[in-house]
């Protein structure tokens, strides 16, 4: 017999001390760790934890486009794939790839496109992969982030990196980067994204109910949100080439004490 | 000395550079918001209010003179004319060949360019002999085989069409047995050293034949197994370490003392 679980979500999402259901302020950020050229084989790749979410991105490229006719003579194209794993959600979820993937993989494909000098690439294609292990809310935010560490891991030339995150309302308060249960038993979700080249938004999708002056709120909130993030994703890149070099450093000092001595 | 030291130009920017700056940028930093006296180079360019220089890609920053060039460490092969690459035919017809060149598009190698051109002597006059069918280039691709290793140069390359590569040259042609690998080519600068310091070291320590492309292919033959895997090895902790100060010191020293460990002479 099937095991039935209802969709029950708690009636208040704030504790009694004002705060939320996970222990974070209103304006808090769930803990974010990047890692980046975790794939050996992919040309750039990188690797996120945000809260409870767990996210890979490969990127290869540029290439040959298959099918063929979706090759532009004139310019290359960016493909996404954004894919979750059956695992990654309380109910398995199925494998083929739904509406949902398809439409998250197009908002992330354009919210990527300015950022990146495609015209020199004709009829070519690069190709991002984005496996989501495991979800908790905030997927599509999460997965253009690292998608973005990941070009740049690639060495693809980029205008700018591309940082996104999600903010809402619930319980009538404003509140940024909802968790899962925030997200479906919350009053409103607003995805956003920005370009850091121009300082615009790339990315932005609404979903439930909010006043206009609530939505201004939320907007005028999400870029000092957007630059905590975009902080960590600087350190990230350069992380990776920093630790070699301070190893190098360390072994020559111990090899030079050894020779003093 | 198989290789040519005609690139030493730009080595030589990397080695000053990993010497000089140690600053890592990504993408999308800003270099400097003095561009009244700087100008863009390589890998960087002008927001678009022309207040700042912004960089293109993960790398080292450099300065020279009044220009700002971003140096990349990681990246794929663009062919450019003139380039020195290691391909692999990968298919042919009685027209031409296909290989593999480690970039977007595959190389063309025509059969006019994998020979010398031969002029039939000419004798003005009675008795002179007209130029024999031998004498020119094949018509077919009958000279090299699919799977085969030839070193070549690209004749002319453009982001539209393929690039067209020769085997007509000095060092160039069908390599015969060794090992490939592959590394990035933003790396092969620092493979060969200033003024090919690093890959003379490793020629001299570990006794193998080394042929570096600039595809970021590098083509090795030793006297035994041993040696060639210390060289690979080498070969993998100079990419690693590639953004890193006295690098050719390092190597020597992890090449003697490994020498010793493994008893290799």
């Amino acid at each position: 017999m099937p095991l039935i679980i209802k969709d029950e979500y708690p009636k208040k999402l704030f504790r009694e001390d004002g705060k939320r259901l996970d222990g974070r302020d209103k304006h808090e950020l769930r803990p974010i760790k990047m890692e980046v050229g975790v794939i050996k084989n992919a040309d750039g790749s990188a690797y996120l934890e945000w809260g409870n979410n767990k996210i890979f991105a490969a990127v290869y490229g540029p290439r040959d486009v298959h099918p063929h006719h979706l090759a532009k003579s004139d310019r290359g194209i960016l493909r996404i794939f954004y894919r979750m794993a059956t695992y990654s959600v309380f109910e398995r979820k199925r494998p083929a790839p739904g509406r949902r993937e398809k439409e998250i993989s197009m908002v992330i494909s354009d919210c990527l496109e300015p950022v990146l000098f495609l015209e020199l690439y004709p009829g070519t294609s690069f190709e991002v992969f984005i496996e989501v292990i495991d979800a908790d809310g905030g997927t599509r935010c999460a997965g253009t982030t690292v998608a973005a560490l990941a070009l740049a891991d690639a060495g693809i030339p980029m205008r700018s990196l591309v940082t996104s995150v999600a903010l809402g309302k619930i319980d009538g308060e404003i509140v940024v980067d909802l968790s899962g249960i925030e997200d479906k038993a919350g009053q409103a979700d607003l995805p956003c994204a920005i370009t850091w080249f121009n300082d615009q938004l790339s990315l932005l999708q609404f979903d439930g109910d909010m006043t206009l002056e609530e939505m201004n709120k939320c907007l005028d909130l999400a870029p000092d949100i957007l630059k905590r993030i975009y902080e960590m994703q600087l350190n990230a890149l350069k992380e990776k080439y920093l630790k070699i070099r301070e190893e190098v450093n360390k072994s020559e000092e111990i090899a030079t004490e050894g020779g003093e001595q | 000395m198989e290789n040519d030291e005609d690139e030493s130009q730009d080595i030589d920017d990397f080695e000053e550079i990993v010497e000089s700056a140690k600053e890592i940028v990504v993408p999308g930093e800003t270099l400097t918001e003095d561009v009244n006296n700087f100008i863009p180079g390589r890998g960087a360019i002008f927001n678009r209010n022309k207040t700042k220089i912004i960089s293109l890609s993960i790398g080292l920053k450099q300065v020279r003179k009044n220009y700002i060039n971003v140096i990349p460490l990681r990246g794929f092969y663009t062919p450019r004319a003139g380039d020195k690459v290691l391909g692999i035919v990968v298919d042919k017809n009685p027209v031409k060949y296909r290989l593999d060149i480690n970039a977007k598009d595959e190389g063309i190698l025509k059969p006019k360019n994998t020979m010398k051109k031969e002029r039939g002597r000419f004798i003005r006059g009675a008795g002179g002999r007209k130029p024999q069918q031998q004498d020119m280039a094949p018509s077919s691709t009958e000279v090299y085989q699919i799977g085969d290793v030839l070193i070549l140069k690209v004749l002319s390359a453009d982001r539209l069409n393929s690039p067209e590569l020769t085997t007509v040259g000095k060092y160039l042609g069908k390599k015969m047995g060794g090992t490939i690998i592959s590394i990035g080519p933003y790396s092969i600068p620092r493979i060969i050293g200033r003024g090919g310091s690093m890959i003379k070291m490793l020629k001299n320590l570990t006794k193998c034949n080394i042929f570096v492309t600039q595809n970021g292919r590098i083509w090795l033959k030793g006297e035994n197994i041993e040696s060639e895997r210390l060289l690979i090895e080498a070969i993998e902790k100079i990419t690693n370490e590639a953004h890193t100060m006295g690098l050719t010191d390092r190597i020597q020293e992890f090449l003697e003392s490994e020498k010793k460990k493994r008893g290799i002479d």
